[in-house]
């Protein structure tokens, strides 16, 4: 019986659209503003960014604070007014800052756009950080910051970038408790005045897009100007550390956070496709040879992962997972072996036939409705590239040969250059 | 307005479609109604066990995840107390795959000793990782057996103890499987880009044969009330103390299940919540604080937690959090906080209705509740709350009596 069910039924080839048409405006005061308009809901999203992270920072915490401090409180609203002003629009507003750049992202129905822009404002442009609301939020991250260094993720991650970046950069620079206590007013708005500016930043629009957006732009972003000068590049510069294996005990953990990996190539450079396809196979998504060995065949993991990320000035690649104490030793060498394997034996069709159509249906999902898009915009504006990066990846995924993968594995996976990090 | 269409199969399985062509994938949801309170006491994490299991590979399919894989597919699911849900999308020119692969692993999967020993510790490293090697990951696990005594909600889905998972055997599983996972215990939802008479063709070619199975009703135990205050103090190598306070509430189907919903975001939704407002940013008390209903099918828990901030006394920091729970009691509330919270409610729903995996799971979870339909009429239901609700919820719940309290103390030595 159920004779029909023995056969997987026929699959076809997908391709992602990445053709999505961006519109481009440049406010009269320098502001790039880039629109997205998809959707069926009368939504919108817009994302602030400036080249205002951890890269540009002196001393460490002051790109993240000085972003989370935007929302304390400006010239016109206090932190309890700016909150439970946002809060009875339905606006969504969130604040991040990464290793290179910081944003506002705010999500709203398209009926309080305008309130939206006011407040966006008032946060990026107007802020006044007030001591008493600064002196609480280092408290307050403070508290956070001893839980999360509770973790042997965390633990080991932070490691991990500091072998790899070194102290003295930004991306590898450790956070001790004592930087808490540094951070004061005058370094918060220094910083703010010379980053947040309207010539290092952009706003992305996605959603459903109405014909009088772009006026909007204008009327509540068109006048502000730049306090300073724009930014320079700083000064910071990576002093890559040689590999070697750290190993940190907590002795009460019941598992070791593993971390290998080291600073690579990112999306400017030409085998970054090739290196992400690579990765997949390794340990990039659910079928990966490190989840199928040692999840899948081993149990020794809930879960193993690897992952490649582009930075402004590098890029790198880890491996990461946290096993139980007595299969720590086991889990790398097995680590070690699939590394080794993808270095010396040809990966198989079936096998790579499989990561063609699952990445492909992943760049699907990439440009599934305008948020997703837009993020992937983003993604490749930050490094000076458009779509057309996407289109070289689509092309790699589906033409690229075994052969190609083992000379990037030789390449960009030797094992002499991994930084191994244990926690736990 | 969310338009769909149901139908329901000879086996009883429920079929929901919702057609949008806005996006190139389609959504596909399966969810059970069996979750981690079908469990026999004494073999907690069996429910989520199965979970894993389910990937193992069926009748007619070796492994669950490289087929979908090779047609673009990508999936997850997801266990808890009352239901097990699985879901994936996949482009739509390949959706036939992931019919074939539900309907296969709801006929017959295939569990083996093997595969069950292995995917054991997998979930005991699961269980180390979420729960034990996380500061304050324990939590749950005694706010839950304090707040319940006999009710199965007693224990969380992962488990009551690593030593359940570990006595857990091949039988078990498939005895489970028989039990909970028969076709009219299943609501199956397809959302996305495809069209619906074509959808319902499909699954009656992939889940129309599958023969019904028996399964007896469901029987659980009633919690009964809470006469007094209940409270446990544990000391943890933590950086920070913190209190978790539960309040026995009514199920996900009661009518002032909607006025708590909107009472826990009036006292914490966003950063203008009133516990955020007065403890962490007016008397910095606390670092961080949060309150949230349990959204269970059986009745369940309203909860606040909160960490304290260094320095402060646990006892004057849970003085001055029930003193603006009380404040709520005495109609405190204003009509445009109300408002506020309505409109963070609207904003919230219709992102939700941008994303067709969020639509597909909430249509399966709004039929087992009685009616796919909530899906659009819930938010005219937020809408009726008034401020008066709010107050007589605030009396009738939050009392002493009824709340269940945790001190989770920090043990650390002073560095």
């Amino acid at each position: 019986m159920d004779n029909f069910r023995t056969k997987q039924p026929p699959v076809k080839p997908v391709s992602a659209i990445t053709g999505v048409p961006v519109e481009n405006r440049v406010l009269k005061n320098g502001i790039s503003l880039f629109m997205i308009d998809a959707g069926s809901e009368d939504v919108a999203r817009i994302e602030f960014v400036f080249k205002a992270g951890m890269a540009r920072e002196t001393i460490p915490l002051l790109a993240g604070t000085t972003n989370m401090m935007l929302a304390e409180g400006t010239l016109n609203y206090t932190a309890e007014e700016l909150n439970s002003t946002l809060d009875f629009y339905g606006i969504f507003q969130n604040l991040s800052a990464d290793r290179d750049s910081a944003s506002l992202n705010m999500l709203f129905l398209n009926r309080h756009i305008e309130k939206a822009m006011e407040l966006a404002g008032e946060i990026l442009f107007r802020p006044v950080f007030p001591e008493k609301e600064l002196s609480l939020m280092m408290k307050k991250r403070l508290a956070g910051y001893r839980i999360s260094r509770e973790k042997v993720q965390n633990i080991a991650s932070d490691s991990f970038f500091e072998s790899v970046f070194g102290s003295n950069h930004p991306y590898g620079r450790p956070v001790k408790e004592k930087d808490f206590e540094a951070i004061t007013p005058a370094l918060v708005r220094d910083f703010h005045s010379e980053y947040y500016t309207p010539r290092n930043m952009a706003a992305i629009i996605s959603g459903k897009i109405h014909e009088d957006t772009p006026h909007l732009f204008e009327k509540h972003f068109g006048s502000f100007s730049d306090s300073k000068l724009p930014a320079g590049n700083s000064l910071n510069i990576i002093n890559v550390s040689d590999a070697g294996k750290i190993h940190i005990e907590k002795p009460e953990a019941v598992q070791t956070a593993i971390r290998i990996g080291s600073a690579t190539i990112n999306k400017r450079h030409p085998d970054y496709p090739g290196l992400k396809i690579l990765n997949t196979i390794l340990g990039g998504y659910f079928g990966s040879r490190l989840m199928k060995n040692i999840r899948e065949d081993k149990g020794y993991t809930y879960g193993i992962h690897s992952s490649v990320t582009s930075l402004d000035q590098s890029g790198y690649k880890v491996i990461s997972t946290e096993t139980g104490k007595q299969y720590c030793t086991s889990a790398i060498n097995e680590i070690y072996r699939e590394i080794s394997i993808l270095q010396k034996e040809p990966v198989k069709n079936d096998e790579l036939e499989v990561v063609r159509n699952y990445m492909s249906g992943e760049m699907v999902r990439m440009f599934d409705g305008p948020f997703a898009i837009a993020d992937s915009f983003k993604a490749v504006w930050e490094f000076g590239l458009d779509f057309s990066y996407f289109n070289r990846m689509m092309e790699t995924v589906k033409t690229i040969g075994p052969e190609e993968i083992m000379r990037l594995a030789n390449l960009y996976y030797n094992i002499d250059d991994l930084h191994e990090i244990t926690a736990g | 307005m969310i338009e769909f269409r149901k139908f329901i199969l000879n086996n009883g399985l429920r079929v929901i479609v919702h057609e949008d062509r806005s996006t190139p994938l389609v959504a596909m949801n399966i969810l059970y109604d069996a979750g981690s309170k079908d469990e026999d006491p004494d073999l907690t994490g069996l429910a989520h066990l199965l979970e894993h299991l389910m990937y193992g590979g069926s009748a007619n399919i070796p492994e669950y995840d490289t087929p979908l894989q090779l047609a673009g597919g990508d999936n997850n699911a997801f266990t808890n107390n009352d239901i097990t849900n699985y879901y994936l999308t996949i482009p739509s020119e390949n959706i036939e795959t992931a019919f074939w692969l539900e309907s296969d692993r709801m006929l017959d999967p295939d569990f083996t000793q093997k595969k069950t020993e292995i995917q054991k510790n997998v979930v005991i490293e699961e269980f180390r990782q979420r729960y034990l090697n996380q500061p304050y990951g324990d939590v749950m696990l005694i706010l839950r057996s304090l707040a319940y005594t006999i009710h199965p909600y007693r224990w969380p889905t992962i488990g009551m103890d690593i030593s359940h998972i570990e006595k857990i055997t091949n039988e078990n599983v498939r005895q489970f499987f028989n039990r909970n996972y028969a076709p009219q215990k299943a609501i199956l939802s397809i959302t996305g880009n495809i069209d619906a008479a074509w959808a319902f063709n499909l699954a009656d070619k992939w889940f129309g044969s599958i023969p019904g199975r028996h399964v007896n009703a469901r029987i659980l135990p009633r919690e009964p009330e809470q006469e007094k205050p209940r409270e446990i103090t544990v000391r943890r190598n933590v950086p920070s103390d913190a209190l978790y306070k539960a309040w026995h509430i009514g199920p996900r189907t009661a009518d002032d299940f909607y006025t708590l919903d909107l009472l826990t975001d009036l006292l914490a939704g966003g950063e203008s919540g009133r516990l955020y407002n007065r403890l962490v940013r007016n008397l910095n008390l606390f670092s961080e604080i949060n309150a949230y209903i349990t959204s269970d099918f059986d009745p369940g828990l309203a909860v606040i937690s909160g960490k304290i901030m260094k320095g402060v006394d646990i006892e004057t920091a849970e003085n001055e959090l029930i003193k603006v729970v009380d404040e709520l009691k005495d109609g405190a509330v204003s009509d445009t906080e109300m408002e506020k919270v309505r409109n963070r409610y609207e904003t919230s729903t219709v992102l939700s209705n941008t994303n067709i995996l969020h639509k597909a799971m909430n249509l399966c979870i709004y039929e087992l509740l009685g009616n796919a339909d909530m899906i659009n009429t819930d938010v005219a239901r937020y809408r009726k709350v008034t401020k008066q609700m709010v107050s007589e919820s605030a009396i009738r719940y939050f009392r002493p009596a009824n709340c269940s309290t945790l001190y989770y103390l920090s043990d650390k030595p002073a560095e």
